[in-house]
């Protein structure tokens, strides 16, 4: 992110004055980082090995869109980070996303999905990607009919699901069950937590060390998965496409119809309000989910809005006391997070902190792409 | 269909009147002193102007792959010369195009009639019908806003800035601009093998008593026994649609169906005696418009004359009065030669075509914090 890189540019000479600003004690309060075990596994959708190959299938299949074109692989794409590898993610055709796309490696673990939480579970976040207008852009009758065209669909639905024909809410479910397969929880981090210590190297160590320390990481991305699952405006600037391109343009715009802002607030608004959305309280303007950080090293770009290419920029943002944005600023809202303070990390500790990241990135999760079922004509049910 | 801006189901509710009136044929020869030529009908220039526009945009679909006039083509009568239309990509349709020649002039549209308001519902039902244009509303409308031109246009029409609402109204202002004009039996110029049809098509024949009025149709619903188009149901991507669009209209038992229930939808009956009734259509402009019926059975006017002929096709519910007419070969080329003098001059100049190009990508609001969206 230009933005960044010239902001940090310009304060590092005064940083490296400012001793002790922004080391936050914390730690003492919030959950420690921690190894990361199995997922839940809700008691309405168990896993089976028939669903978890159908979910696959269901991900890669581009007919659960409206124009058969958009699946959901095509932004979680399995080499760009199982996210997709671009500031904005690219959109339904004919548009642009409005936001990063996230990975869906570990969403298993999430209490609730999306940059601003509005999906409760991984069942309910499917249908709404591929329903969504700038999305997959589907619509429920249509995507069921084409599953009922599939006959190894039926087959694998049936033995799945018990059914007759397929039902587009057990669709989500498989895909649910195919993204709980997606786990991440053998990096070096996990080892060292369980007591290797032999796999982190002693620069990560340190690391470490900034991370729940001078650093103030812990206050946020705590626990096993490194995340509070709470929501923070950290003054990521907003994105620059929205100023140069006619397309992103549109679907800002969109975005702000579809969820329902006053009308006031359509004329005016000019960056991403977040978690306001939901709750459509002020104080929740330009604030995001703490990502989980497992799988960082395959995710670039980072935020929200993709704005940082890679975790020095990352962390340099964080170093200088987080950014500006409509919220930060009062021409909206003034929501920054108090946690965010320069933090005078010299360069050797950004470096350190910077290996350490690494060490919440195991093995890149490759899996062989499936085969997808063709159409077929319906047998006429007279001759049955 | 899109959730946002559709209101079918009460369009449905609106158009169930219909059926219970159907004419008595014989009783009533309707409409025979009114088949005159088709009045023009009074439009606002610029709103017309803007309608046309649209007609002919792609950006108007969610992918921004297909137009109105994808499958309206100016040079088939509006129609797209398919026993079955297109869809939306990633679909295929399962009726006929019709022609949009006059259809400002009817009471109720679609080969089913199912609605029966306004061509304003008319129009949201194709822009947001998942298997037409699949168009969320909203994000027409911001990308309406996105160009100029029509920002100007719609400012220009008395619209204010554009919305879902004045494309509603503005693309049918355009269709209220689609007549026929010229055709030799309007300007008194028929054949006398045109002129016998036409006594033919009024007495011994009986059309005139469903094809009635100045657009020849009385906007009401038969079963005329017209044979099934087995390509609906052989062809995966065809059927899917069908089981996508009963499903919707709820339609009982739908992945048994192997037959178009037509105008069953609006008043479905336990014995079944509602199923395969469709709309009496416009018999003008069928030079352009073949292949004919709601599922493009028949190819030729021939074969349609023939059809009747023979006392229309094979359903236990096909309308009572259709009989065997007993026409000789040559009274069926005349009949045929006055359904063919219903057709006038092409609707595809300038007058009804948007010839300029439109823009598929959209330039970016200069000094965009700056101004208001
Ligand atoms: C057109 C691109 C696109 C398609 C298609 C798409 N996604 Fe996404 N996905 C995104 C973007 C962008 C986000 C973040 C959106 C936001 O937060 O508003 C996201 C977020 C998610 C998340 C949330 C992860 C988290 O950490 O909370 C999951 C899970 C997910 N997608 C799964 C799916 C599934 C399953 C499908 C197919 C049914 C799908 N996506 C289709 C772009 C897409
Ligand atoms: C106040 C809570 C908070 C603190 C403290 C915090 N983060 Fe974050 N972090 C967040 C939030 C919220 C986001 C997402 C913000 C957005 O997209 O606008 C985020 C995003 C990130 C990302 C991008 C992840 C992705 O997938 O895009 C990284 C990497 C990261 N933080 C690392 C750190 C490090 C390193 C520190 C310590 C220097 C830190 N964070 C401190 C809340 C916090
Ligand atoms: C993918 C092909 C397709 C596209 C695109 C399409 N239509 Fe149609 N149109 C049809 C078909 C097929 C029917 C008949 C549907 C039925 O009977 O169920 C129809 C019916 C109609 C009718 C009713 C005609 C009558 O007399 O009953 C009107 C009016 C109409 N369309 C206008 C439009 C407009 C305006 C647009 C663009 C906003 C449009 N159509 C886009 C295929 C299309
Ligand atoms: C009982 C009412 C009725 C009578 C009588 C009748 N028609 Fe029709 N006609 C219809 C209906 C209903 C359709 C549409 C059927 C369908 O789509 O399956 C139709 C369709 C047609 C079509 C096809 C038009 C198109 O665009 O696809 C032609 C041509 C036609 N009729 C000509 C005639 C002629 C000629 C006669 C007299 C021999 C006649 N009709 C008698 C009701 C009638």
């Amino acid at each position: 992110m230009k933005f960044a890189k010239k902001i940090s540019g310009l304060l590092a000479g005064a940083l490296i004055t400012v001793a002790t600003v922004g080391i936050v004690h914390a730690g003492s309060d919030v959950p420690p980082l921690a190894p990361l075990g199995d997922p839940p596994i809700p008691a309405d959708n168990k896993l089976s090995d028939v669903k978890v190959k159908l979910g696959k299938m269901l991900f890669w299949d581009p007919r659960l869109g409206g124009d058969a074109s958009t699946g959901c692989v095509t932004c979680h794409e399995p080499d760009q980070g199982w996210g997709f590898g671009d500031a904005l993610s690219r959109g339904y055709p004919g548009t642009v996303h409005w936001r990063n796309s996230q990975t869906v490696v570990n969403s298993a673990y999430l209490m609730k999905l999306f940059w601003v939480g509005a999906a409760s579970s991984l069942e309910k976040q499917a249908p709404s990607a591929a329903k969504g207008g700038v999305a997959g852009n589907g619509e429920n009758d249509v995507m069921e009919a084409r599953l009922a065209f599939i006959p190894e669909y039926r087959k694998l639905f049936k033995q799945s699901f018990g059914t007759d024909w397929p039902l587009i809410s057990d669709a989500w479910k498989a895909i649910a069950s195919f993204e709980r397969t997606l786990i991440h929880n053998n990096t070096p981090l996990d080892k060292y937590l369980r007591g290797d210590k032999k796999a982190l190297s002693a620069q990560q160590k340190r690391g470490l060390e900034l991370f729940n320390g001078k650093a103030g990481c812990i206050a946020c991305h705590n626990g096993a998965l490194a995340t509070d699952q709470k929501y923070y405006n950290l003054g990521v600037p907003p994105s620059e496409r929205w100023g140069e391109d006619g397309l992103a343009q549109i679907t800002f715009r969109y975005e702000q119809f579809a969820k329902g802002v006053t009308q006031k607030m359509y004329r005016k608004i000019k960056d991403d309000a977040g978690l306001y959305y939901r709750t459509k309280q002020k104080v929740d303007m330009g604030k995001f989910r703490t990502p989980p950080l497992r799988y960082l090293k395959y995710t670039a770009p980072y935020m929200h809005n993709g704005s940082f290419w890679d975790l020095t920029e990352v962390v340099e943002f964080y170093n200088q006391g987080g950014g500006e944005n409509d919220f930060t600023d009062g021409t909206m809202a003034k929501s920054k997070s108090p946690l965010i303070k320069p933090l005078g990390l010299s360069e050797k500790e950004v470096e350190d902190l910077v290996a350490f990241l690494d060490a919440f990135s195991g093995e890149e999760l490759v899996v062989e792409p499936p085969t997808l079922p063709p159409y077929a004509p319906l047998p006429n049910p007279a001759k049955n | 269909m899109k959730t946002f801006g559709s209101k079918t189901r009460f369009m449905l509710a609106l158009s169930t009147g219909l059926i219970g009136s159907i004419v008595f044929l014989g009783t009533v020869i309707a409409g025979q002193n009114n088949q005159g030529p088709i009045k023009p009908i009074k439009v606002d220039a610029k709103k017309a102007e803007l309608g046309k526009r649209l007609f002919f945009d792609q950006r108007l679909s969610g992918d921004a792959a297909i137009s109105c006039a994808t499958c309206h083509q100016p040079d088939k009568g509006f129609s797209d010369g398919l026993a079955l239309s297109k869809a939306y990509p990633g679909s295929k349709g399962f009726r006929n195009t019709p022609t949009l020649i006059n259809t400002a002039t009817r009471k109720n549209w679609f080969h089913d009639s199912r609605i029966g308001t306004n061509l304003n519902d008319v129009t949201r039902e194709m822009i947001t019908e998942d298997y037409i244009m699949n168009m969320d509303m909203r994000l027409m409308q911001e990308r309406l806003k996105q160009d100029p031109v029509y920002v100007k246009m719609f400012k220009d029409a008395g619209y204010g800035e554009p919305s879902n609402g004045s494309v509603r109204k503005a693309i049918p202002e355009y269709l209220k601009t689609l007549t026929s004009r010229n055709s030799p039996f309007d300007k008194g110029s028929m054949t006398p093998a045109a002129k016998r049809g036409y006594e033919l098509f009024k007495g011994k024949a009986q059309c005139a008593s469903c094809h009635s009025g100045a657009n020849f149709t009385n906007d009401k619903v038969y079963n005329l026994g017209v044979p099934e188009n087995p390509e609906i149901w052989s062809d995966p991507m065809r059927h899917m649609t069908y089981v996508a669009f009963g499903t919707f209209m709820g339609i009982g038992n739908i992945m048994n169906v192997r037959r178009d229930v037509g105008a069953n939808i609006l008043n479905p009956k336990a014995d079944g005696s509602n199923i395969a009734k469709f709309a009496t259509p416009t018999l003008r402009e069928l030079k352009y418009t073949a292949p004919y019926m709601h599922n493009g059975m028949f190819n030729s006017l021939f074969e349609v004359v023939a059809f009747y002929n023979h006392g229309g096709g094979e359903d236990k519910n096909k309308d009572k009065n259709l009989k065997p007419l007993e026409l000789t070969f040559g009274q069926q080329k005349d009949l045929v030669a006055f359904l063919e003098a219903l057709s006038g001059d092409p609707l595809n100049t300038k007058e009804f075509v948007w010839k300029e190009k439109i823009p598929t990508n959209y330039t970016a609001i200069e000094n965009w914090r700056a101004v208001k969206n």
